[in-house]
C-alpha cells in the first residue's frame, strides 16, 4: 500500500508503454531489416540537417513508428525554437 | 451450400490457439452448424484430450488424407454438443506426410460435409502451417498480449496476407486489471501495433484449465468468461458481424476505489 503511495509521487513509467515502443520498432526492423544503429544514425542525419535551417529542441523530439496494412512510416516530431537566419 | 474453412493461427505457441479452436467450434455448432474441427499438428495432437474424446481415436486426419479411410471413419462425434466433429492429428507420425494438394482434396470433401471446418494449425510458419492455410477461405490469429506473441503474430499475419487471406485477431488472456496498472498492452496497443481487424477479447480465466483438465467444452460452462467471449466470436464468425466486442472490465470494489482515490495501489 506505501509503495502504491509512493508510486504516486514518482513519475515511473508503465511498462507497457515500453513493451509497445519496443514492438512497433521491431516490426519495422524485421520488415526492413534495418538495424537500431541505422534508425539512430538516420534519426542523427535528421537533426543535423533540419538544425540547418532551425532551432530544434533535440531532447524532446521523438521518433514514431506508424503502421498500415502495407505502407510502414516514420514520423519525426520536433519542436522548432528559433527560425535561423540564413547566413548571406 | 459449401461449408467453410476457417484456420486458426498464432506464430507462437502456447497463446491458447487449441482452447480457441475447440471453443469456436463448439460455439459454432451450439449455434447450428455442423462444425468440423481438424488437428493439424501432426505428431503432438492435442485437441483430442482437450475435447475429452482421446478415448475414442480410431483415424486420424493423416489416414483421411493418405487414403486409408474415408471422412466419416476418421469424424469422432461429440457426445455432448450436436453436429460437433473431431478429426483428431496422428501422433505417430512426421508432419512432413501431409501434402497441400493431399490437404485440398479433403478439403473439398468436408466442405461438402460440414457447414464449418476450424483447422487448427501447429505452431510455427514451416510445412505444418502451409497445410492448414492451403484452402482456408478464413483465418484467425490468436495472440496475448505480450512482445513475443505480438512479434510472431505480426509475422503470420504478413504470411496470410500474402495467400490473400484477410485475417481477424482474436486478443487471448487479457488481465483486466494489470492492463488497468499499465503493465499489460491493452488490446486498442495491440490493434495499433498489428493493424488488423478483430472480431474478439478474451480476458484470463482459470476456467480455462479446469475444463482442460476434465475435457469438457467450455463453452458449456456458463460460469466462464472465457467461454462467454468464444461463443460471441462464433457468432460474430456466423453472420452476426455486428454483434459488440464486449471489453473485459476489472470490477473494482468500494475499497479499491477508495485506495484508488488516495493513490494506493489498485
Amino acid at each position: 500500500m506505501l509503495s502504491g503511495l509512493f508510486k504516486r509521487f514518482t513519475t515511473k513509467k508503465n511498462s507497457k508503454d515500453a513493451a509497445k515502443k519496443r514492438l512497433q520498432f521491431s516490426l519495422i526492423y524485421d520488415k526492413l531489416e534495418v538495424n537500431d544503429t541505422t534508425l539512430t544514425d538516420l534519426q542523427q542525419d535528421i537533426v543535423d540537417v533540419i538544425s540547418k535551417y532551425f532551432e530544434i529542441d533535440t531532447d524532446s523530439l521523438e521518433l514514431k513508428v506508424k503502421r498500415d496494412e502495407n505502407v510502414s512510416a516514420l514520423v519525426f516530431n520536433t519542436p522548432i525554437l528559433h527560425v535561423k537566419r540564413k547566413q548571406v | 451450400m459449401e461449408g467453410k474453412i476457417i484456420v486458426v493461427t498464432s506464430g507462437k505457441g502456447g497463446v491458447g490457439k487449441t482452447t480457441a479452436t475447440s471453443s469456436i467450434g463448439a460455439a459454432l455448432a451450439l449455434e447450428g452448424n455442423r462444425v468440423a474441427i481438424v488437428d493439424m499438428d501432426i505428431g503432438l495432437r492435442n485437441l483430442d484430450v482437450v475435447m475429452g474424446l482421446e478415448n475414442r481415436i480410431v483415424f486420424n486426419i493423416v489416414d483421411v488424407v493418405l487414403g486409408r479411410c474415408k471422412v466419416e471413419q476418421a469424424a469422432i462425434r461429440d457426445r455432448r454438443i450436436e453436429n460437433l466433429f473431431l478429426i483428431p492429428a496422428s501422433q505417430s507420425d512426421n508432419k512432413d506426410v501431409l501434402t497441400t494438394a493431399g490437404v485440398e482434396r479433403v478439403a473439398k470433401q468436408l466442405r461438402a460435409k460440414f457447414d464449418y471446418i476450424i483447422m487448427d494449425s501447429p505452431a510455427g510458419i514451416e510445412r505444418g502451417f502451409e497445410n492448414s492455410v492451403v484452402s482456408a477461405d478464413e483465418a484467425l490469429v490468436i495472440c496475448t498480449p505480450d512482445v513475443s506473441a505480438v512479434r510472431d503474430a505480426d509475422r503470420v499475419i504478413g504470411l496470410l496476407y500474402a495467400r490473400s487471406l484477410n485475417p481477424k485477431l482474436i486478443v487471448n488472456r487479457i488481465e483486466p486489471a494489470r492492463v488497468m496498472r499499465g503493465e499489460m498492452l491493452s488490446h486498442e496497443d495491440v490493434l495499433e501495433v498489428l493493424s488488423i481487424d478483430l472480431v474478439g477479447l478474451v480476458p484470463m480465466d482459470e476456467k480455462v484449465l479446469i475444463s482442460s483438465n476434465t475435457g469438457t467444452p467450455l463453452v458449456l460452462q456458463s460460469d466462464s468468461k472465457a467461454g462467454a467471449a468464444f461463443r460471441r466470436i462464433a457468432r460474430r464468425l456466423n453472420g452476426e458481424e455486428d454483434l459488440p466486442i464486449e471489453m473485459p472490465v476489472y470490477k473494482t470494489s468500494m475499497w479499491q476505489k477508495i485506495s484508488k482515490t488516495f493513490g494506493l495501489k489498485p
